[in-house]
């Protein structure tokens, strides 16, 4: 921004330019995403198979795939931290955001261990899916955020009526849909900006 | 708006947003009432529950069923306030995006609730509240709110090892720490802001 006076206009557009940043932001942090959106799938997809195809009695442990997830999420956040210039309003309310749902996760993992991982776990993962990309997508004012929290709870709701067995795999096409696919269209947008 | 035939300096702008802020952070303060409302609810519909399961009666109808009664004002509420806003506040906007969010979920919740008929579903409910609780405080800055997210997310683990009639004890503090006493420390504020106008 110049020096200068600026009109209303002007003033709304620095606010708009704001959030256009911190999208961008997320055009580059789609990597969070995407490692995410993709462990979750893998593992969803592998217990799947492990199970019903390999007859694996502890197909569960694929989900061992977090551990390295979470230490190399850490690593990836500190290391943008450090490049991190100005923090705007989107972003404090990301942060909050995430670091919310990043507890909640820890939360109901808690929660599910002593219930029993062979129970209806997944409608209640799919639904916290949804509730972190729909606010994402309000936020930043993405739509293929927003439409893939709607689709999560979509699945959300009808993964509710299959068994365990079949509710991995509406685990993994809600994954898809809300974190995998937006996250790859936030980086093409935000690399035919910057092109 | 008269000010959009002139030019503002950086200075005048910058004003202009943080009248913004400020009239925002008024309103949201006079909304301190809805999360008294809510903390009042959750308290009550709790300990009706704990009391029933304690005392072994039954009221003769679903306690719970008064927070969906309660919805009904809170929307009336909501649609005229908004009739009466000439702007909305970008941090107002996020929490109505927050807490619309967590009304879908309570409900998709609700619908697993008649589904599945567990009672392990009150932890769940309570790592629930603690999400747009500890968003709203962390946006706001406002510390009670941050604290009564975090207390909630605390007591969804501790009911995991607990029985149903204690788990309802933890809910009626969850509605007392995060909504009950951050609502009424929001209300006072609002009350000294306005005396402080008069």
């Amino acid at each position: 921004m110049q020096q200068g006076n600026f009109s209303p206009q002007e003033s709304l557009q620095l606010i708009q330019s704001m959030i256009a940043k911190t999208r961008k932001d997320m055009g580059d942090n789609s990597s969070h995403f995407l490692l995410w959106g993709w462990i979750t799938f893998v593992a969803c997809i592998g217990q799947f198979l492990l199970k019903n195809v390999f007859n694996y009695p502890k197909h569960y442990l694929v989900w061992l795939l977090i551990i390295p997830g979470v230490i190399f999420s850490i690593y990836m956040g500190i290391r943008e931290e450090k490049k991190r210039g100005v923090t705007t309003y989107v972003d404090d309310s990301m942060k909050y955001l995430w670091i919310g749902m990043g507890i909640s996760f820890f939360v109901l993992s808690m929660i599910m261990t002593r219930l029993g991982w062979n129970t209806n776990i997944f409608p209640f993962f799919i639904l916290l899916y949804g509730l972190g990309t729909f606010i994402s997508g309000k936020f930043l004012q993405f739509k293929p955020l927003v439409f893939g929290g709607l689709t999560a709870w979509a699945l959300a709701i009808a993964s509710a009526y299959f068994n365990y067995d079949y509710q991995m795999l509406f685990g993994a096409a809600a994954i898809l849909f809300s974190y995998i696919i937006p996250a790859y269209m936030l980086r093409s947008k935000n690399k035919s900006v910057t092109a | 708006m008269s000010e959009t035939e002139n030019k503002l300096s950086e200075q005048a702008s910058l004003k202009l947003i943080n009248e913004m802020i400020g009239k925002a952070k008024q309103s949201y303060v006079t909304k301190g009432i809805a999360s008294i409302v809510w903390g009042v609810l959750i308290v009550i519909c709790s300990l009706l529950t704990w009391a029933q399961i304690e005392f072994k009666f039954r009221l003769g109808f679903d306690v719970w069923l008064l927070v969906f009664f309660a919805v009904i004002p809170q929307i009336f509420f909501s649609i005229r306030e908004k009739k009466q806003k000439t702007f909305v506040g970008h941090d107002e906007q996020t929490m109505s995006y927050v807490w619309t969010t967590f009304g879908i979920c309570i409900f998709i919740l609700s619908f697993y609730n008649s589904r599945f008929g567990s009672n392990d579903l009150t932890s769940i409910y309570m790592m629930l509240y603690g999400i747009p609780t500890f968003i709203t405080g962390g946006v706001f800055k406002f510390k009670p709110m941050i604290f009564g997210g975090l207390i909630c997310w605390a007591l969804s683990v501790a009911s995991i090892f607990t029985p149903i009639n204690t788990d309802m004890l933890f809910m009626a503090a969850c509605g007392l720490f995060a909504w009950l006493i951050p609502g009424i420390i929001l209300w006072n504020r609002y009350k000294k802001q306005q005396s402080c106008y008069v």
